[in-house]
């Protein structure tokens, strides 16, 4: 079962996408900041990330740039995901090395089948 | 031609060798011939004979024929030097009959000098008056511009430019663009504009603001470039807060919009989990309530940028009462504009909406059909006062009102926002007097133009050579009725001077009505007269009304049959009446144009009710009595006719305090006062 973890600073979603994603059959833990985001990938390596740009204290961009830096996690797929529709936003997130990219508001069955396809590329390439 | 003197010189030479030479021959023939005593005289009479002839010759000569030779050349020298200067030299002599011909030249000449002059004089004053008029066109452009040549010097550049620049050195005529605006990007753009007159723009940053510049080649000889610029700043600025907000908002939508779209899918799916669907349930409403939130904020940013768009202009109140009325009646509505118009900044079409959306809620809680509206000049104020014959409004009522949407469509303002918009606020008011309605308040921005200072004029001397008295009675029925109730023209004349009877003539008259009582604010009569004389500079100096002014203008022999028709059965009403009513009869050419009504002075009835005060002239009275004059109306026939249609409203109260309640009474107290004066 894949494992996918959500960093979101809104519970609410936080609440709704853990269930979603787990009735589309992934394994899902949540965090509400980067830091928390930063250990948990770490502890469970998970097969996926959905990160928010717009988080409290480090930003979802920053989050990304440390993964990609990091050896251990450069190849972790990142879905991410933003409030903001601003094409620049998005320009950037994939220039960072987002692999996909999620606008408020979403369906939940789009985003399950990006990150479904997503994790079927990974599992190729990989 | 030879000097007088060498003339006479060579003259007497010549009468000399004559006189000589004949004294000689005749010693010679004394020798020789011997001659008898008879003979001697006669020899002696032709031995000088040339002498004599040449004596005379020379004189007439001189007489004749030199002396009007140098005549001639004095005159044509003094026509080449000074050819317009008076007491010329007559030729005589044999020159004689060249005078007319010389006469008709040099009159030719001086004429044709004078045409000359005149055309030169003509086209300088053309030239400076479109000089005038550009320099005062440019003196009130608020568009700041520059013209530069084709080098980028500064060649000109207006007060809205120098008010732009007023803390920067670099302006200054001739001097480089560049060290005013020292950009590149400007000077580049300058150099390479198209020839056909083509526009570019730039935006230029500022150390402080934004420039917005309008770059555009002129056709002129020095090839040089129009440059008109707008500060953008505050434009930008506000532009940026508004997009600022709005991009703070709309991400806050969207988080919200999918956190709720992901709960409420979720909820679809959960099933026996009655905890986490309650917990879901509660994220949803969570959400909606924070997205109603949001929704009301975006409502709100909406409706103040719509409201920014529209600028508060300058207005003049009875075009807005025109357009109001003319609203109204389409639902039944009557509404009377009354008092004096005046001058107000304001977001007209909002306003007009506002006001519209009152009267009618007000008509239909009233359940009223008739509705008077007054704007009164307060202090930087202009007070909209709604009136009408019911009951006064309560604060509950205002209240409900400021919310009411002005149109019935989605986003619209509010009444409370336009009336944010103007600074304003709804006031009732209860009826201050009986008799008097209830009054709903509107203070709005007055127009600059509203608070100016006046301009002191001397005022027009009063005249008391002619009684008001002396008129025909009025009827029966009109005596008796009540000033309250009479329909009265107030009236005013301005006229090329004083003196009415030695040919000063009217060069504009006008009029306003009361009726009832009030003084009905768009029932004018106001129109300029051509005199068909000059009108004196002292007498401009008073009203402003030159020569051009009136040169279109009707005669009065047209006007006067016009103004006879608009005063209809009223009953004339004037400050100083005897000068305006002698204007009109000096005037009158028919029975189409007979002014034979009564007439009220409100001079003579100001004296009547305060004769123990001095000063009843109408600037002393509107003074005293706290009236105001709109600006640049007074000593115009409209508006010194208005302010007396003022006072005489003032005066009425006091008059009917003092037991003149009917037109027969006040025509008696004139009558008195015009006796006392006499005595």
């Amino acid at each position: 079962m894949p494992h996918v973890l959500v960093v979101d600073d809104e519970p609410n979603i936080l609440l709704s996408l853990e269930f979603l994603m787990q009735q589309a059959g992934f394994s899902v833990a949540t965090a509400p900041d980067a830091e928390q985001a930063l250990e948990l990938i770490h502890q469970q390596c998970p097969d996926l990330l959905l990160l928010d740009i717009s988080l409290p204290g480090m930003s979802g961009f920053d989050l990304l740039e440390r993964l990609r830096a990091a050896e251990a996690t450069r190849k972790l797929p990142v879905v991410m995901l933003t409030a903001h529709g601003r094409e620049v936003e998005k320009e950037k997130g994939m220039a960072l090395g987002a692999n996909d990219y999620v606008t408020k508001p979403f369906s939940t069955r789009e985003l399950v089948s990006r990150v479904q396809a997503l994790l079927a590329d990974t599992q190729q390439g990989g | 031609m030879p000097s007088r003197q060498n003339l006479i010189g060579l003259w007497l030479l010549l009468t000399g060798l004559c006189l000589v030479a004949g004294l000689g021959v005749l010693i010679w023939l004394e020798g020789a011939l011997q001659p008898s005593p008879e003979t001697r005289p006669l020899l002696w009479c032709l031995g000088l004979a040339p002498t004599v002839l040449s004596l005379l010759v020379g004189w007439q000569l001189e007489r004749r024929l030199f002396r009007p030779l140098r005549q001639f050349q004095v005159l044509l020298a003094r026509l080449v030097a000074s050819p317009d200067a008076q007491g010329d030299y007559p030729v005589d002599g044999w020159l004689q009959p060249l005078q007319p011909d010389l006469d008709h030249i040099r009159e030719g000449w001086r004429q044709d000098r004078v045409k000359i002059r005149e055309a030169h004089a003509e086209g300088a004053r053309e030239a400076e008056k479109i000089k005038q008029e550009l320099e005062a066109l440019l003196q009130v452009l608020d568009l700041p511009l520059l013209i530069c040549d084709r080098h980028q010097r500064l060649l000109l550049f207006n007060p809205a430019a120098a008010e732009m620049f007023h803390d920067q050195p670099g302006l200054g005529l001739g001097r480089p663009l560049s060290q005013l605006l020292p950009h590149p990007s400007l000077a580049d753009a300058i150099r390479h504009l198209p020839d056909d007159g083509t526009p570019h723009q730039l935006l230029l940053p500022g150390e402080h603001h934004w420039l917005r510049c309008q770059l555009r080649r002129l056709g002129a000889y020095h090839g040089g470039a129009l440059i008109t610029l707008q500060d953008t700043t505050a434009a930008l600025e506000h532009d940026q807060r508004w997009r600022r907000t709005l991009a703070q908002l709309l991400p806050k939508l969207r988080g919200h919009c999918g956190s709720l779209n992901s709960a409420t899918e979720a909820l679809l799916q959960v099933e026996d989990n009655p905890t986490f669907k309650q917990r879901l349930e509660s994220a949803i409403e969570q959400e909606s309530q924070a997205l109603a939130t949001q929704v009301e904020q975006l409502t709100h940013l909406v409706e103040a940028q719509q409201l920014s768009q529209s600028a508060l202009e300058e207005t003049w109140s009875n075009d807005l009462c025109s357009a109001l009325k003319a609203q109204l009646l389409q639902h039944q509505i009557r509404l009377t504009p009354i008092g004096i118009p005046a001058w107000m900044k304001v977001d007209g079409p909002a306003l007009l909406a506002l006001l519209q959306l009152l009267v009618r809620q007000l008509s239909s809680l009233q359940r009223i059909d008739e509705v008077e509206l007054e704007v009164l000049l307060g202090n930087r104020r202009v007070y909209v006062d709604l009136s009408w014959d019911g009951i006064p409004l309560s604060e509950q009522q205002l209240q409900q009102w400021r919310s009411l949407p002005l149109f019935d469509e989605p986003l619209s303002p509010r009444v409370e926002d336009v009336l944010d918009q103007h600074g304003a606020d709804l006031w009732s008011i209860p009826p201050q007097q009986p008799g008097e309605g209830p009054r709903l308040r509107l203070p709005l921005p007055a127009s600059g133009r509203g608070i100016q200072p006046l301009q002191r004029l001397s005022p027009r001397p009063e005249f008391h050579d002619f009684s008001i008295a002396d008129l025909p009675a009025p009827s029966g029925d009109l005596a008796s009725l009540p000033l309250q109730q009479l329909e009265m023209v107030v009236f005013d004349t301005e006229t090329t001077g004083l003196d009415l009877r030695r040919g000063d003539r009217i060069i504009s008259l006008a009029a306003c009505r009361i009726l009832n009582g009030r003084l009905l604010a768009d029932d004018v009569f106001d129109q300029r007269v051509n005199p068909q004389r000059a009108i004196p500079p002292e007498s401009t100096a008073i009203h402003g009304l030159k020569d051009e002014d009136v040169a279109q203008s009707p005669p009065i022999e047209v006007v006067l049959p016009r103004f006879r028709h608009y005063v209809g059965d009223g009953v004339l009403v004037a400050h100083n009446a005897v000068f305006d009513l002698l204007a009109l009869q000096l005037s009158e050419s028919g029975d189409q144009s007979r002014f034979t009504m009564p007439v009220l002075d409100t001079l003579l009835l100001s004296r009547a009710i305060d004769p123990s005060l001095e000063g009843h002239g109408l600037d002393a009275l509107a003074e005293r009595f706290d009236l105001s004059f709109p600006p640049g109306t007074r000593h115009t026939a409209l508006g010194d006719a208005r302010v007396t249609a003022e006072l005489l409203l003032l005066l009425l109260p006091r008059l009917a305090n003092r037991g003149v309640r009917t037109l027969g009474d006040a025509l008696e107290l004139q009558r008195q006062i015009e006796q006392e004066q006499h005595r």
